[in-house]
């Protein structure tokens, strides 16, 4: 499928947004490319839901200035209305109309398109067929699963034949299967139209698996914005790391620098263990830190080794592949999600060890800069 | 007195929808701008003409209506003697019919959605019916029914002696609580609707007997039957066409009544008028205010994406008939009764007057369309109404519409609460108090002389009509309003619609049945409204109730009975055309809304 339209470049200077005393988004700038996936990634009432929504139109930011294609549409003395902004959006609760068929549903942003009744039909029936529902067209909303109810959304975006479609959780409300599946349906369709794609969710797996660029906000600020490998590898704060899944964290001592973002350290409860980490953040000798363990770093084995620490099984879960464990390490440390193909009982005595380039030496509760 | 039902009704349910958006900053702004307009009309329409009555009761000075500036001498006058009475009586008489009409509602939606029961799609119906039919047809169809030499006594039945127990009290409660039945039923109907089987199944796995089940799931829907008590009870308080009739008739003074006496009688005593008010109005505020604060802790909102729909319990052959009968006792005193004596005394010749023989005529009808005395016919009252009505339906429907979307749109902030508690006290505004709040203040100099003279006119008696309807109207369209998605008119913002475009092909289709329904209902009540009408009509332009009324008071019962009639049949013919003409004309999507079937 060839692109429709060329994608458009969004641009955020300084964007606030306050409701009352309580403040939305502090101070927002990011650049988003033409044609990429761009995923906004935080906790409930991170902001990000705003953010799309003062970018939609739907939401006036209380300061700064947005443009979508270097035409400013959010300024001081600029707002302009949501209809003219040339975007489309797939909603959380899908917004479909009840009292319209689908087919009427999806064909909505082409009415006030040039195209001839008939081409606006064929148009409909293509999307249809592209997103799967095609027999489902004279159906009411609400005589559609959930899934296809997001299947309808997302043709009536792709309809609109526009350079920017906004997704608002689009997957929250489905369950794991169809999350899936619509996932890799979105991440297809959307990067055929050729627009650029601005895309929030909470959910980290969705947010690596989709974006070219992911940012994470936190408390309405933008604390991380890069590739989703840099943000997973490098994550620029703890809050950062923990949002993006660690198996476990400990307190530790530097001991020894070991390269110039490589450390030792030890860790207070096994002294005479030593461990390799990623140092994120300028660390001297015998600074008190904390260590985040990815899950993928950490590795289950019957003898202990130096760079390992002795551990007991808590829980084991069969998964499939394999198996997943929770380990006790130390006196109230729990490593979660270790992935061994073969089982460790309950109970059991294990040495755990740790992949340097999936460990991060960094201050427990200090925010990143967005990067 | 007008209508108030928070819980959206079945036949105009909105579609149900989740979750709400926080407020936009849109909406903030629209509060600032129009917030002195609407304010404005508010106080043209409410606030002024009310508020300077009852500063009557202690201050009459202030309107050159006494001597003093603060006096508590109104106050005594009126607590004593016959208007003690009548209020007394208004006040027990309105507690009684209270609890009747929501015991039988509560039954009747109770049979109605958790039972087998016959005709459960007619019932509901036959419901809104019930509420269309003002309490003065009733008590006149029911008079004609069963007065001696009436239309009982042509069908040779003896009613004697129900005629006597009928104009009094019994005759009164009975009549006053059919009439309350409607507002309980739909409220209650509502909370029952969103309360799934599965409370009940819980409670009975878990080892409960009946009456403990009944215990455990009564109080999950006590908010919906306390908001029902006082909504009966305030309609009952305000109700002006069984006082002014049945309540005249059988000697029985009733507060509304009294007051209407107040400034009937010469000289009129306006003080006295407004010390009544005070007490009608006070009285019904504790009562809506109680239901409102309930209401708004959501504690009977059950309904949720996880409720099954309830069973329906499967009943006896025997208790099917019964309930089935019961339920149409129920429209049989309501509405039948008052139908049939109204149809046959139209047609019994003497009506009332004793006669050797039944003989039946068609001579009142003739007089109505031909009548011998100039300017006497229904034809230009009913004219008349029916322009009012419509004027008065539409500009309430659209006033309505704004003001309920207002009302929802500022969640939590100060503008909305003060909508919110100014139009639930307006609502437990009687029709009586505000015809005489208009009389009154649109008739001092300073806004007769020096402003705009609207006394005895008919854009008063629209204006007025328009206030009287106007905060039921607003929280009947409240619900429905609420449950529009915001996310919906945004969606058709973002793919491309102006706001006008985005309203009128996604909210308008969402509410249209409801506004369809609101405009019937302000278009019924103000053909039959009685109270405001008959205080503020201009000279020689009788709507059709006064017209009936004046029939009535010189003794020409059959001519009065078969203007009823005419009235009714077109009150129900216009029903009819509008709903026939929505589903001939909506398209199919519209009329789905409310409809929650999945066939997948």
């Amino acid at each position: 499928m060839k692109a429709e339209r060329r994608a458009a470049g969004v641009t955020f200077a300084g964007v606030r947004k306050a409701f009352g005393d309580k403040v939305a988004l502090d101070d927002v700038s990011l650049t988003i490319e033409p044609g990429s996936f761009v995923v906004l990634l935080g906790p409930s009432g991170s902001g990000k839901t705003t953010l799309l929504r003062c970018l939609a139109g739907i939401e006036r930011p209380t300061r700064g200035e947005i443009a979508i294609d270097e035409r400013v549409v959010v300024g001081p003395s600029t707002f302009v209305a949501p209809e003219k902004r040339g975007l489309a959006m797939v909603f959380q609760d899908y917004a479909l109309w009840p009292h319209l068929t689908v087919a009427r549903n999806v064909a909505f942003p082409l009415q006030s398109s040039a195209r001839t009744k008939q081409e606006r039909a064929a148009r409909v029936e293509d999307l249809l067929e592209r997103v799967g529902i095609a027999h489902l067209s004279e159906r009411f909303p609400n005589q559609l699963s959930g899934g296809e109810q997001q299947r309808v959304a997302l043709a009536r975006a792709l309809a609109a034949d526009v350079g920017l479609i906004l997704f608002d959780e689009p997957l929250s409300n489905l369950d794991a299967d169809r999350r899936e599946q619509l996932r890799l349906e979105i991440a297809t369709l959307t990067r055929a139209a050729g627009a650029t794609a601005l895309y929030i969710t909470h959910d980290q797996s969705e947010a690596l698996a989709l974006a070219d660029r992911v940012g994470v906000l936190n408390q309405g600020r933008l604390v991380q914005f890069g590739t989703p490998e840099d943000v997973y590898r490098r994550p620029a704060s703890a809050f950062v790391a923990r949002f993006t899944g660690v198996a476990g964290e400990f307190p530790v001592r530097v001991v020894r620098a070991c390269g110039p973002d490589t450390v030792e350290v030890t860790l207070p409860f096994a002294p005479e263990a030593h461990f390799e980490a990623l140092a994120l953040e300028p660390a001297a000798l015998g600074d008190d830190r904390h260590l985040f363990v990815r899950a993928a770093g950490v590795e289950l084995n019957n003898e202990v080794a130096r760079a390992s620490v002795r551990g007991q099984i808590r829980d084991v879960a069969f998964n499939g592949r394999g198996y997943e464990h929770a380990i006790s390490v130390g006196d109230d440390v729990v490593i979660s999600k270790v992935f061994a193909h073969s089982r460790f009982e309950r109970g059991a005595e294990v040495a755990v060890s740790f992949d340097p380039s999936s460990c991060f030496v960094m201050e427990s509760e200090q925010e990143g800069k967005c990067q | 007195m007008t209508t108030e039902l928070t819980a959206t009704p079945s036949p105009v349910t909105a579609p149900p929808v989740v979750g709400a958006a926080p407020p936009t900053p849109r909406a903030r702004r629209r509060w600032s701008g129009g917030t002195i307009v609407l304010w404005l009309i508010l106080t043209v329409l409410i606030i002024a003409p009310v508020g300077c009555f009852i500063l009557l009761a202690t201050s009459p000075r202030l309107f050159n209506q006494g001597s003093q500036y603060f006096t508590l001498a109104y106050i005594e006058q009126t607590l004593r003697g016959s208007t003690l009475r009548g209020i007394l009586n208004s006040l027990w008489v309105s507690s009684v019919v209270a609890v009747l009409a929501v015991s039988i509602a509560t039954t009747l939606a109770w049979l109605v959605q958790r039972t087998n029961v016959w005709g459960r799609r007619v019932w509901p119906f036959l419901m809104w019916v019930l509420l269309l039919v003002p309490t003065w047809m009733m008590t006149l169809g029911w008079g004609d029914l069963l007065q001696p030499y009436g239309a009982a006594s042509a069908a040779g039945i003896n009613t004697h002696f129900l005629y006597g127990e009928f104009f009094g009290p019994t005759g009164i409660i009975i009549v006053l609580t059919t009439a309350a039945v409607p507002f309980a039923y739909f409220i209650v109907a509502a909370g029952l609707q969103g309360l799934g089987s599965e409370f009940e199944d819980a409670a009975r796995i878990h080892g409960a007997g009946r009456l403990a089940v009944l215990r455990t799931v009564l109080p999950i829907v006590a908010p919906a039957l306390l908001s029902a008590l006082a909504i009966s009870f305030a309609e009952t308080m305000s109700d002006f066409g069984v006082a002014f009739t049945l309540g005249y008739h059988s000697n029985f003074p009733m507060a509304t009544y009294a007051l209407f006496n107040a400034i009937s009688n010469y000289p009129a005593n306006f003080s006295v008028a407004a010390v009544i008010a005070i007490v009608l109005i006070a009285s019904t505020i504790p009562p809506i205010m109680l239901q409102s604060r309930v209401t708004r802790r959501r504690s009977y909102a059950v309904l949720s994406g996880r409720t099954r729909i309830a069973r329906r319990h499967e009943l006896r052959p025997w208790a099917r008939v019964g309930a089935t009968m019961g339920i149409g006792l129920v429209f049989f005193v309501g509405l039948g009764g008052p139908l049939l004596g109204s149809v046959l005394g139209s047609f019994v010749k003497n009506l009332g007057i004793y006669s050797s023989g039944v003989h039946l005529t068609t001579a009142y009808y003739t007089q109505v369309l031909h009548p011998s005395i100039a300017d006497k016919s229904l034809g230009s009252p009913l004219v008349l109404s029916n322009q009012l009505g419509v004027v008065v339906a539409t500009a309430t429907g659209v006033l309505g519409f704004f003001l309920a979307r207002r009302l929802v749109s500022n969640v939590g902030g100060w503008g909305q609460r003060v909508t919110d508690v100014f139009l639930l006290g307006s609502v437990a505004v009687p029709g009586v108090v505000l015809g005489v709040g208009y009389i009154f203040f649109y008739n001092l100099g300073l806004i007769a002389h020096d402003l705009i003279n609207l006394y005895k006119t008919l854009p008063l008696l629209m204006l007025a009509l328009v206030a009287n309807s106007l905060p039921g109207q607003t929280r009947f369209m409240a619900g429905p309003v609420a449950q529009l998605q915001p996310s919906l008119g945004d969606a058709a913002r973002v793919h491309g619609a102006t706001r006008w475009r985005a309203w009128r092909t996604t909210s308008l289709p969402l509410v249209s049945r409801v506004l369809l329904w609101g405009w019937l209902l302000t278009f019924t009540k103000t053909i039959a409204e009685l109270a405001i009408v008959q205080i503020l009509y201009p000279p020689s332009q009788e709507p059709a109730s006064v017209s009936i009324q004046s029939y009535l008071g010189n003794y020409e019962l059959g001519t009065g009975t078969a203007m009823t009639v005419i009235t009714m049949v077109e009150m129900l013919l216009v029903i009819g055309l509008a709903l026939a003409l929505y589903r001939a004309l909506a398209p199919r999507g519209w009329r789905r809304i409310g409809w929650t079937g999945v066939e997948s």
